[in-house]
């Protein structure tokens, strides 16, 4: 089932609203949020300058950092009173990105979400466990909104909990799941451990998957583990943008259709910030329409792509983004969560007892993320005992843990054991291949 | 009352031999070493000839280590000898964080080298039961 009908208007209607949509935007930023207006200014570009959809070159970029100059809600269109909803997600350091939704933004999220969800299969007959985490992350109550628009009944799980996840799976004889893909192969190795045949025992048929990327390797697993009828499509977006919602994977499994009357893809390369053609690959660049509360103007991702403009056997005519193939930045993904090393970096530097020294390693274990940071110990002091060594890691991980919202391992190791670098340090080691 | 030095080292082979190589080379002996297995670090305790150079070897090498007193238990080698100076200390609710004992000394008694965070009234104690403490010149 398609959700709605811009899904598969020719492109010259599709670009017809895209450019009254990015008129309209441009103008509400330069009235409303004072950093757009300055950033523009000081590139001599007035609103009335957006003729068309090219012109959109000459807009300045917007950056993760820009968020944290104007934290909390520094770029935010209008008043506290209007909004209805605040999200957050990682931010490059301590603070959070704080995002927020009108009535309207919300309504449109929402629709944007069943979009995809139809796009992956999914009907009013589905009974749908959300198994990502809820809270500040857009994640869980962006896909649970959406299946609610379509009419699934949808069971709020939120993740972990291995055992309750499996009883419901069994029990409300649920047929789609929403989760990371790395949780969902855990899950589905976890099912199979317990004796049960997912292929028979249970009516599971969908999975809507997120957070992370899916490789073709995984999505083999994926096979594998929970059994060939098991249909699964991988969805995009970013708290930033809107959340789960900017583009989906149909059952064509060809790219992520990208619901274009809502946003505006580009693709720069990185370096030279030059728009690259279709089919190159480079970072994509998201430019939002019509939202309100937070208006969104060529939003630098980060993430590596290429963009398609072939209509799909599906029937929709929305341009296609393939499966993300890395970061331009590095930004890590662990457990679906994203983290920066800088985020890190700042816990460390506020304890004494280790050095300013520290590597990250990326490994998957279980299909779980394990992120394992090593530091020196540099405080003598804590050779009295082992209690007092035990107790700075628990320092160390409970920091993090609050910082990142997510466990690490620690591991000591004496001065000057770790490699120094001059000029840029690689100080992430991620032994995650394709995903497994 | 002696002296320890406390070095951390990885859990990996040739940690140790690091540090016994740094002494070696600075002719310092080692009178007594304790390290028991932990999952990915330890603390290898030693008593040494000169912990103020063993310190300065060590920290010179790059070593985190760290000199704090301890108090040295002359023990004739008898039956019942170490239980009766642990009961000393128990019946006074002295705290004793960890244990061990000296390499061999020729001909001499054993010494138990202990570590409590109560330091004054173990000595005080185990001093009003007879107990040889020994000092750091009588090593």
């Amino acid at each position: 089932m398609i959700w709605a009908k811009e899904e598969t208007l020719p492109r010259s209607e599709i670009e017809a609203i895209q450019l009254a949509k990015l008129k309209d935007t441009v103008r509400y930023i330069y009235d409303r949020v004072k950093p757009y207006r300055d950033k523009m200014d000081a590139a001599h570009i007035k609103p009335e300058d957006i003729h068309t959809l090219e012109d959109l070159k000459k807009m300045p970029f917007t950056y993760k950092a820009d968020f944290r100059d104007n934290y909390p809600d520094g770029l935010f269109a209008v008043d506290k009173k209007e909004i209805i909803r605040y999200h957050a997600s990682s931010g490059t350091t301590g603070k959070p990105t704080v995002v927020g939704y009108t009535r309207n933004d919300l309504d449109m999220w929402l629709n944007n979400v069943a979009r995809l969800a139809c796009m992956g299969g999914a009907t009013a007959d589905d009974v749908a466990q959300i198994s990502f985490g809820y809270g500040t992350f857009t994640g869980a109550l962006g896909l649970h909104g959406g299946l609610e628009k379509i009419g699934a009944s949808v069971i709020p799980m939120s993740s972990g909990n291995t055992n309750k996840q499996i009883m419901f799976l069994q029990d409300m004889g649920v047929t789609l799941l929403v989760a990371t893909p790395s949780y969902a192969l855990h899950l589905g190795e976890e099912i199979r451990k317990r004796g049960i045949d997912p292929e028979k025992d249970l009516k599971l048929r969908i999975g809507l998957f997120g957070g992370e990327g899916m490789t073709e390797p995984m999505r083999d697993e994926m096979h594998k583990v929970w059994g060939p009828q098991f249909v699964c499509t991988q969805n995009y977006g970013m708290s930033e943008l809107c959340g789960p919602g900017v583009a989906g994977e149909c059952t064509e499994l060809c790219g992520m259709h990208i619901n274009e009357d809502w946003f505006i893809p580009e693709i720069i390369d990185p370096d030279t910030e030059e728009v690259l053609p279709p089919g190159e690959l480079g970072e994509l660049v998201v430019t939002c329409l019509g939202k309100e509360a937070l208006p969104l103007v060529r939003y630098r991702t980060g993430d590596l792509t290429r963009l398609m403009y072939e209509p799909c056997k599906c029937g929709r005519t929305t341009a296609r983004m393939e499966i993300i193939s890395g970061r331009a930045d590095d930004m890590l993904v662990i457990r679906g969560v994203n983290v920066f090393p800088t985020q890190i970096e700042e816990v460390l530097l506020k304890i004494d007892e280790i050095g300013p020294h520290y590597e990250i390693l990326v490994e998957r274990k279980n299909r779980l993320d394990v992120m394992t940071i090593t530091v020196e110990l540099i405080d003598d002091r804590l050779l009295d005992s082992y209690g007092k060594l035990n107790e700075l890691e628990a320092r160390i991980k409970s920091m993090l843990k609050s910082q990142l919202g997510l466990a690490t391992q620690i591991r000591l190791v004496g001065p000057n054991s770790l490699k120094r670098f001059e000029g840029k340090a690689k100080r992430v080691t991620d032994l995650r291949k394709d995903g497994l | 009352m002696i002296r320890q030095i406390s070095v951390f080292v990885e859990n990996q082979p040739g940690s140790m031999m690091e540090v016994t190589s740094v002494l070696t080379e600075a002719q310092i002996n080692i009178r007594a070493i304790s390290m028991f297995d932990a999952p990915e670090f330890g603390i290898m305790r030693l008593v040494v000839s000169d912990p103020a150079r063993a310190k300065e070897e060590l920290t010179k090498r790059g070593f985190v280590n760290r000199v704090n007193n301890v108090i040295g238990a002359e023990l004739i080698d008898e039956n019942g000898n170490l239980n009766h100076m642990l009961k000393i200390l128990a019946d006074g609710k002295i705290n004793v964080n960890y244990i061990y004992s000296f390499v061999i000394r020729q001909g001499r008694a054993p010494v138990m080298v202990l570590h409590t965070d109560d330091f004054d009234r173990a000595e005080e104690v185990l001093k009003a039961a007879g107990v040889k403490l020994v000092e750091e010149e009588e090593l």
